[in-house]
């Protein structure tokens, strides 16, 4: 079953040097239970198709469904309850809130849905992604490799089915970097589905498929 | 994670930006509570004041001709005193003060002297007043400036009016007006001298707080419709000019703090609206991500909006305390005659426990709309 399918996906951004193409008559489909890598030189639209993918980016043209649901269809309050159920997001830049700890950062996505987690829950994940002595600590007391797995124990706390990881190892080091994508690693093999976007290869020998972009457009002459 | 929690923390990580919007609230809360609180002796200061400027009303004979009246300083004809008792038993009739006078001209000691005869003054029905004008005991003189120079009298002597000892208990001092050629005296030993018993030719009131503020002195035409009906055989002069300056004085304070109320209002309003915006724009990833993990508008708007409630509620507890202190500290060595008015007024507090939350989330909406509709894609994408 398709995780995720897009359909002739287009993206325009009007900006005063004229319109950039940013997703050009993108198709594409992420299996349930894939590794799926994106990579593609800056500038390529890695980025506006991860947003698109997860409900954030409004695609000009073309269909995203997600888990089977066309997000674009649902309204914006519909959309942002799907996001919160079904989708992680994990940024290069960790974007955690500095003045929650840890803890408090990972049960940050239990404002929103029906399901309450509690700090039991928090705490668990924290374990396996070995901090569970950083839980009180903020984040400006983390080292770069903590803060990010602080950031992926915030996309895995509602058991998404899908996590969309931007650059996740952009800013760390060769050692943090494979600690992160075992973790995301680990996810998958218990059944989530993983999306990274990246612009390095040091991902490549963890991914089931990977897609390249270039210009807004699947290039398929590496695939 | 409650909103509330995530207020509380968000405060304590950025506690200068709420410093500097609490800031704001306490400085215009305890603005307006020391205006306030200081008011209604300021308001009572300036009747006190105005009070000693004189009478504003005077009520004639009916037949009295103007001309001679200015000529003279008094009215050659006269009216039953009982008119001033009617006055003061009429409730419509809006007054302060009622005083019963007759004046004459007598030729004393080679002198030609208006000889003025003034009754005990007389107040509202349930509205006892201090006097304004000289309370003068029966067989006592209050003498004019230019009398007593001329004549060399000076307080204490006796001396004979027409044959009637009197004790000169005041010599007053010189006043520019045709008072300095006048010699006061209770208004029942002038009636005997002038031979007019039970008889005044005027009635002089403070008509006061209410008169002119319509230029076109419609209140003084309704008050001698009213004193028609009472008085059938009397006529009104407003003395404008001090009824003016009583008025305007009054209106002054008002104006004033009609001035400055929206003034301060407007500057607070700008700087917490410039201070939500800075605290919007330093948190814009933090509300992209919120957005991306599923957060709606209103929980995002709530952050921002309840933030400015608690804002606006702790500055309204500190102002309130602040401006009262403030009011009770200076306000008595500002208004010495009042002083004693000047008391903490809880019910301000109430007010500026609903006005300053209120104030503050308007002034936090637009940036709170700035934050709702901030674009999640643009700022999870800046590095």
């Amino acid at each position: 079953m398709n995780m995720v399918r897009l359909e002739h996906v287009r993206k325009f951004f009007r900006t005063k040097q004229g319109d950039v193409n940013a997703l050009d008559d993108v198709s594409l489909s992420v299996r349930e239970n894939e590794f799926v890598v994106v990579r593609g030189p800056s500038g390529s639209g890695k980025t506006t198709l991860l947003l698109s993918i997860g409900g954030m980016l409004r695609p000009t043209e073309g269909q995203i469904l997600v888990n089977g649901q066309d997000i674009y269809a649902q309204n914006n309050r519909e959309r942002a309850h799907f996001r919160a159920e079904n989708i992680g997001f994990v940024f290069q830049l960790f974007h955690l809130v500095p003045y929650l700890n840890v803890v408090e950062n990972v049960l940050l996505p239990s404002g929103t849905g029906k399901k309450q987690y509690v700090r039991k829950d928090a705490e668990e994940l924290l374990d396996r992604l070995n901090l569970s002595d950083r839980m009180l600590h903020r984040p400006s007391q983390l080292s770069a490799g903590e803060k990010q797995r602080t950031a992926i124990a915030r996309a895995m706390l509602k058991n998404p089915g899908i996590i969309l990881a931007d650059e996740p190892t952009g800013n760390l080091d060769p050692e943090n970097s494979r600690e992160i994508i075992t973790h995301l690693v680990k996810f998958q093999k218990s059944g989530g589905t993983v999306i990274i976007i990246t612009h390095s290869s040091n991902v490549d020998s963890y991914a089931d498929r990977i897609f390249y972009l270039d210009k807004g457009k699947i290039d398929n002459r590496h695939a | 994670m409650r909103t509330s929690y995530l207020i509380f923390l968000e405060i304590r990580q950025r506690w200068l930006n709420f410093l500097l919007s609490l800031l704001a609230v306490v400085a215009a809360t305890a603005l307006f509570v020391s205006f306030f609180t200081t008011g209604q002796a300021s308001k009572q200061e300036t009747v006190r004041l105005m009070r000693d400027m004189g009478f504003n009303l005077r009520i004639l004979p009916e037949k009295t001709n103007m001309e001679e009246f200015w000529k003279t300083g008094y009215s050659e004809y006269t009216m039953p005193e009982s008119h001033v008792y009617s006055l003061a038993s009429k409730e419509a009739i809006s007054y302060a003060h009622l005083t019963a006078i007759l004046q004459g001209k007598i030729l004393w000691q080679e002198k030609e002297i208006i000889l003025t005869g003034i009754a005990p003054e007389l107040s509202p029905p349930g509205k006892k007043k201090p006097p304004m004008a000289y309370s003068i005991e029966r067989g006592t003189l209050h003498i004019g400036f230019e009398i007593a120079q001329g004549l060399g009298l000076e307080k204490g002597n006796k001396i004979d009016i027409f044959g009637k000892p009197f004790l000169i208990a005041q010599t007053l001092s010189e006043s520019g007006t045709d008072d300095d050629i006048r010699i006061f005296a209770h208004l029942k030993d002038v009636q005997i001298l002038l031979d007019k018993e039970g008889r005044i030719n005027e009635i002089k009131a403070l008509q006061c707080l209410c008169v002119v503020e319509d230029k076109n002195i419609n209140d003084l035409t309704l008050l001698r419709e009213q004193l028609t009906q009472v008085l059938p055989d009397t006529k009104v002069i407003l003395i404008k000019s001090i009824a003016l300056a009583r008025e305007s004085q009054r209106m002054m304070a008002e104006k004033y703090f009609a001035f400055i109320v929206p003034f301060v209002v407007v500057v607070c309003m700008a700087w917490i609206g410039i201070l939500a915006f800075t605290n919007v724009r330093e948190r814009r990833h933090e509300i992209g991500i919120m957005r991306a993990l599923g957060y709606g508008s209103q929980k995002i708007a709530s952050l921002f909006l309840g933030k400015a409630v608690v804002v606006g509620l702790a500055g309204a507890a500190i102002g309130f305390v602040l401006g009262t202190f403030l009011a009770v500290k200076f306000g008595p060595s500002i208004f010495k005659v009042t002083a004693n008015m000047i008391a903490p007024e809880m019910n301000l507090l109430y007010w500026a426990l609903i006005f300053s939350p209120a104030v503050c989330m308007l002034s936090a909406f637009i940036p709170s709309i700035i934050a709702v509709t901030q674009d999640p894609a643009v700022t999870l994408r800046e590095e």
